[in-house]
């Protein structure tokens, strides 16, 4: 089952951040072992990511925001390579972090500037985008999630479901070809967690989306599950949860 | 509740521009560390605290505000008064409390735009001559900006917790937890940061090319 992919129904964005759809990246790791201070969190991961919608489950602390951080080189093998489109984020981090975005769990330490445009044009200007082209992109980006009303508006001050959609139009509006999410649903209610699943259905570029919220990945395309340092079951999502209920509860 | 350091209106001091209250506060500043005569600095202090009543803050954000100050001077007051003896504790403390007063006093009633942009225009020459980026200043004033509310926020939970635990206020039991958390964020907002490609390519000459640095 693939996730639909195509244009949100009733979000009629012409400027639709990355509309034309590109491939996405091929992320490949290659004998991964990754640890703090000495203690080994992953270890000898071999996996190649390349779907359009990738669902990463597993237990508190088995690894899985690490495993999101080494996609787009935050964090960094200490064995092993990661590649994206064979560029090592070891040696070319910056570039792979201009194709491979990242939304964070918490909205409020992903947000830097005091006003949502400003916020925006934060990742424009790092992309060294000419600045007369920038409040253009950002008020497309802002409409397409229905969010354009809050271009002037104070960012920390706005809710928790208008803060995650800021974060996530902060990170769609450099056009990344494709976004990893950590956790994004986790601090919000019910209709925001629909907000944020609809965005993230809709959106052009592919994701991996690590979650505690099963339901979440059912249309994904693959779900992997983290545990005992290794991705322990990689298949389709109802097998992958059923591997994950079975075996970790 | 809003925690954010500016709090709209329409007071004289809302209507001065950002150049003028920065350069008060800069004067003010100096003219503070210069003085050392308790009765006078004491006098700084009220006219400051008077200025805070004129920006018309609801009492509940000035208290939200103040109150985590409170606790930190009361811990310089008392580690001074240790360490060197009394009327120094007192000349530091209202030295510092004029000093805070007048910048909550600033930050009340200058939008957090208005801020941005005049420490942008202020910091403009330095960037002609190439000592000083913009870009990365601004970033840097509005990291302050965000975080300095944050640590307001975080000090209410943390002592709104420790009182739910029957916790008697106790200020290192307050500030090490308000460190650890303040620390932890800073990390994170860096990750962001990161994460969104900064730095910009050293000119920001039109093409997407982006020079290599290895992390
Ligand atoms: N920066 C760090 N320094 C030290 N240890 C860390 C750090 N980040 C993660 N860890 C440790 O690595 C292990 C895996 O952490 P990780 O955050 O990847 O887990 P997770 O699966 O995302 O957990 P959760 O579901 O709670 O978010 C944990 O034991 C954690 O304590
Ligand atoms: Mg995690």
């Amino acid at each position: 089952m693939t996730a639909p992919a195509g244009p949100a129904p009733g979000s009629a964005a012409e400027e639709r951040p990355g509309a034309a759809e590109p491939p996405a990246p091929v992320i490949e790791l290659q004998g991964v072992g990754v640890g703090y201070d000495g203690r080994t969190v992953l270890s000898g991961l071999d996996l190649r990511l390349a779907e359009r919608r990738i669902g990463v489950i597993g237990q508190n602390g088995s690894g899985k925001s690490t495993l999101a951080r080494l996609l787009n080189g935050l964090v960094v093998p200490d064995e092993g390579r990661v590649l994206v489109d064979g560029r090592d984020t070891r040696t070319e981090g910056r570039r792979v972090r201009s194709e491979v975005g990242f939304v964070f769990q918490n909205p409020d330490n992903q947000i830097v500037f005091p006003i949502v445009a400003e916020d925006m044009a934060f990742g424009l200007k790092n992309l060294g985008l000419p600045k007369k082209e920038i409040p253009g992109r950002v008020a497309g980006a802002l409409e397409s999630f229905g969010i354009g009303h809050l271009a002037e508006r104070h960012s920390h001050l706005l809710s928790g479901g208008e803060k995650q959609l800021v974060a996530l139009a902060s990170v769609m509006v450099m056009r990344p070809r494709t976004v990893v999410f950590d956790e994004p649903t986790t601090l919000l209610d019910l209709r925001n967690r629909n907000r944020i699943r609809d965005a993230v259905d809709a959106m052009a570029p592919a994701a991996v989306v690590v979650t505690h919220d099963l339901e979440l990945v059912s249309g994904y395309d693959r779900v992997l599950v983290v545990h005992d340092g290794g991705i322990a079951f990689d298949g389709a999502p109802g097998e992958a949860v059923a591997w994950y209920r079975e075996h970790c509860s | 509740m809003n925690t954010s350091l500016y709090v709209p209106g329409n007071t004289p001091l809302h209507r001065l521009p950002a150049g003028a209250k920065f350069g008060v506060l800069f004067a003010a500043g100096i003219g503070l560390f210069l003085l050392a005569h308790p009765g006078v600095l004491g006098a700084a202090a009220a006219v400051a605290a008077v200025l805070v009543l004129s920006a018309r803050a609801p009492l509940a954000a000035l208290r939200a505000r103040l109150l985590p100050v409170g606790v930190m001077l009361a811990v310089l007051f008392a580690a001074t008064a240790l360490l060197q003896d009394v009327p120094a504790a007192v000349v530091m403390l209202l030295r510092l409390a004029a000093l805070i007063l007048l910048a909550l006093a600033v930050t009340l009633t200058t939008r957090p735009a208005d801020l941005l942009e005049f420490f942008e225009r202020l910091t403009a020459p330095l960037a002609r001559v190439g000592v000083a980026d913009p870009e990365r200043i601004s970033l840097g004033v509005s990291l302050v900006l965000r975080f300095v509310p944050e640590v307001f926020r975080r000090f209410q939970e943390i002592r709104e917790a420790q009182a739910a635990r029957g916790l008697k206020a106790n200020p290192v039991a307050l500030l090490v937890p308000l460190i650890v958390r303040t620390l932890k964020a800073a990390d994170d907002v860096a990750d962001a940061i990161d994460a969104r490609c900064y730095p910009p390519p050293r000119r920001p000459s039109g093409g997407a090319r982006t020079e290599e640095n290895p992390t």
